[in-house]
């Protein structure tokens, strides 16, 4: 009898740890530390508070590290096994590219069928699918896409000191002629920090030829080719002409050209959709906070990189997914990490906010912003710019931004505008380093 | 049998002094000794640290870096550039300070402690300081702007002299450890020496010149030596002013190393770099201390 009762009992001990330990590693419980770099407080916590309305039970941690040092964190994190159960991952060469991580992450096709059902491609944008799956697995669920293209201007400085917003070269190199005379900069670029430059070299090769930038990427134009060398001379020009502000390729995107922005000391700043959230005024405040201003929200609105090629083409936008969720395969809570992946990339709640949030153009195409429950900081002003861009961005076409170009090309480029800004070497020279870059891709 | 005794205390005492350096022993083979030899093999593989088969490439890593990597060096130039300006500055400054202070100078401590803060100071710490303070937008050229000067302080975005702004942090932070070894070694010079100096007829600069300089030489030697090996470890300056830019014209192997290595995924290119960093330190240190070897005899 007394025997008995031992056995019941140890079995009832047994199912209780059994018990513990699954409930530690369910699709509705445990604890996931999420790894990534965007798009920062408070947007993340936001977005932790809107799934535990749906996952109570599920702790998910957020980890921030800043953009430039997170391959550096995330390898040997990944590597060790331990302290990372959810991270975010990028499309082709910029911080967490995939195709260097896929390797850590478990497959989430399954997961996104249950979610989505089969025809879980036709709810989702297609660079959510396509850029993230590698040797035919989805590796990580997007969350959302990015673009570039134009510059976001201080509308409010511009009515201050009666300036005309710029459309073209001439115009542009009078506005920051106008603003200096004010001790304002004109036009703010971290031009140390290549992606950025990126971004403005794209948009002038746009310019000069639009189409030409993405084909030489994909290597069906040489970088050699005339219009590329056109783009890299407009590109020198704006550090002599006095459009990039003194100092531009000593300074960083972030946080310095963005603090400068957002105390208002620069007019202009050469930044993508990804900055349309700093036009909610919570998100603002904290970027002015951030940037170590006491100054009230303005208005600040997106506008077409200025025709500088003389060429008529403008208003290019580029752009790819600019962030997904993988689920690390060495993770210990695999199934609640799962859950939260797939919550933010899929669910119609979470897209919704994240479409809401105004930081990317969500992955499922079901969810678009509810303009009723958006408020800016200047509706009048800002409501239909902001409308019209972000349709734009999203009728942007076959026009990727980073996922095309690999961490050697990506070097490359970076490199190479770096050296003709500085007058170290020319752009003819510049275009040959960018065609032997590609050259050696293959 | 007293033969006997003595061969088993012997043993013995080996036995147990062996057991006395384990501790390093094990520390410095299984630490160090097994770093390197690791970072040897993993120079010889083309890896990204995640891909669970590495490929083997064998020496190609080292032939690239060698042969057709201009940015290498650039490293290299930049790192004896640096070395040779910061050694013969920070050296020269820190030797008049330790001579001035070893006089009767009002405030003697209140000046030791100002010179040796700097050495103390993270560069961490120091850096948005001093990016702050080279920045158009910073407090120099405030300054200049205030005094009507017309300079434009964008020195750190112009690879002719983003360099040299390096050399100005890195001789202000570590002036303060040359003057505290040159203070030591002026502490040792026999008085009895430099009274002999004066009584015949030697000035003030002489004697700097002629006895407390050369009874210093060792404080050189070793400072050199710690300069070699400290320049081409340099990263944490570079990194946090410039990241080796514009266009690679701070571009230290240290910088260098980690741009290959983390941000570009080349492990096994990095390791070669690291392999090569580690051949130069020791090379280094050899000739400084066979130059010296040689002036002694």
């Amino acid at each position: 009898m007394k025997k008995g009762r031992i056995i019941v009992g140890a079995l009832v001990a047994l199912m209780v740890m059994v018990g513990t330990v699954l409930a530690s590693s369910s699709e509705t419980s445990g604890t996931v530390v999420w790894w990534g770099w965007t798009p920062g407080s408070p947007m993340n916590e936001q977005y932790i508070a809107q799934f535990n309305k749906v996952y109570p039970n599920i702790k998910v941690i957020w980890k921030q590290i800043a953009i430039a040092d997170y391959d550096a964190a995330i390898r040997p994190a990944l590597a060790s096994g331990q302290g990372v159960d959810a991270f975010q991952v990028s499309a082709g060469s910029g911080n967490g590219g995939i195709h260097v991580y896929a390797g850590q992450a478990i497959d989430l096709t399954n997961a996104v069928k249950k979610a989505l059902g089969d025809n879980y491609k036709d709810k989702l944008g297609k660079a959510a699918i396509t850029t993230m799956t590698v040797n035919g697995q989805l590796k990580a669920l997007g969350v959302g896409s990015v673009y570039a293209g134009n510059l976001w201007i201080n509308q409010d400085l511009f009515n201050k000191y009666n300036v005309k917003v710029p459309t073209n070269l001439n115009e542009w190199i009078t506005a920051c002629k106008v603003f200096k005379e004010h001790g304002i900069i004109g036009f703010v670029q971290g031009a140390g920090q290549g992606p950025f430059d990126m971004d403005t070299f794209h948009a002038i090769a746009d310019n000069v030829s639009p189409g030409t930038f993405t084909k030489a990427t994909r290597g069906e134009v040489k970088w050699t080719n005339d219009s590329i060398v056109k783009a890299l001379e407009l590109w020198k020009g704006l550090f002599s002409n006095g459009i990039m502000q003194s100092g531009a390729l000593g300074l960083q995107q972030y946080p310095e050209a963005n603090n400068l922005f957002m105390s208002q000391k620069a007019a202009m700043v050469m930044m993508g959709s990804w900055y349309t959230s700093n036009c909610l005024p919570d998100t603002m405040k904290a970027a002015i906070g951030s940037a170590s201003s006491t100054k009230q929200p303005f208005t600040m609105v997106p506008i077409d990189f200025p025709d500088i090629a003389g060429t008529g083409k403008t208003g290019s936008m580029f752009g790819d997914l600019d962030y997904a969720t993988a689920v690390s395969a060495s993770s210990k809570n695999i199934m609640a990490a799962t859950t939260f992946a797939v919550w933010l990339g899929t669910s119609q709640q979470g897209q919704q906010m994240i479409a809401n949030s105004l930081n990317v153009i969500p992955s499922l195409k079901s969810a678009t912003q509810d303009w009723s429950k958006i408020k800016l900081v200047n509706p009048k002003k800002q409501n239909d710019a902001i409308k019209n861009y972000t349709k734009k961005a999203m009728n942007s076409g076959d026009n990727p931004r980073f996922a095309d170009i690999n961490a050697d090309m990506n070097q490359a480029m970076i490199d190479v505008l770096a050296g003709v800004a500085a007058g170290t070497i020319t752009p003819k020279d510049g275009a040959a380093q960018l065609e032997a870059a590609q050259g050696s891709r293959k | 049998m007293k033969n006997k005794t003595k061969n088993k205390t012997s043993r013995f005492t080996k036995i147990n002094g062996l057991l006395w350096i384990l501790p390093a022993f094990v520390f410095v083979v299984g630490i160090i000794y097994y770093s390197i030899f690791y970072t040897f093999n993993l120079s010889t593989l083309n890896w990204n640290g995640l891909d669970p088969i590495p490929i083997k490439v064998g020496i190609s890593n080292y032939t690239k870096a060698l042969f057709s990597d201009w940015i290498f060096w650039k490293a290299i130039k930049n790192t004896i550039v640096y070395f040779l300006i910061t050694f013969l500055i920070q050296n020269f400054l820190g030797f008049i300070f330790a001579a001035i202070l070893h006089t009767k100078v009002k405030l003697a401590t209140l000046h030791k402690v100002l010179i040796f803060i700097p050495t103390i100071l993270a560069p961490a710490t120091m850096a948005p300081v001093f990016r702050l303070l080279f920045s158009p937008q910073g407090m120099l050229q405030n300054i200049f702007n205030t005094l009507h000067l017309g300079i434009t302080v964008d020195w750190l975005a112009n690879p002719n002299s983003a360099l040299f702004i390096l050399m100005i942090v890195a001789i202000w932070e570590f002036t303060g450890m040359s003057f505290i070894l040159y203070y030591a070694a002026m502490s040792q010079i026999d008085k009895e020496m430099l009274e002999a100096a004066h009584l015949d007829g030697a000035g003030n600069f002489r004697t700097l010149l002629s006895i407390v300089l050369p009874n210093c030489k060792g404080t050189t030697v070793s400072l050199a030596m710690l300069g070699i090996i400290g320049a081409l470890k340099t990263f944490d300056i570079p990194y946090l002013i410039t990241t080796g830019g514009p266009y690679h014209a701070t571009e230290f192997l240290g910088t260098y190393i980690y741009t290959q290595g983390i941000k570009q995924a080349h492990l096994g290119y990095a390791a070669a770099i690291s392999v090569m960093l580690l051949i130069l330190a020791i090379c280094g240190a050899i000739l400084i201390n066979r130059v010296n070897k040689g002036d002694a005899k």
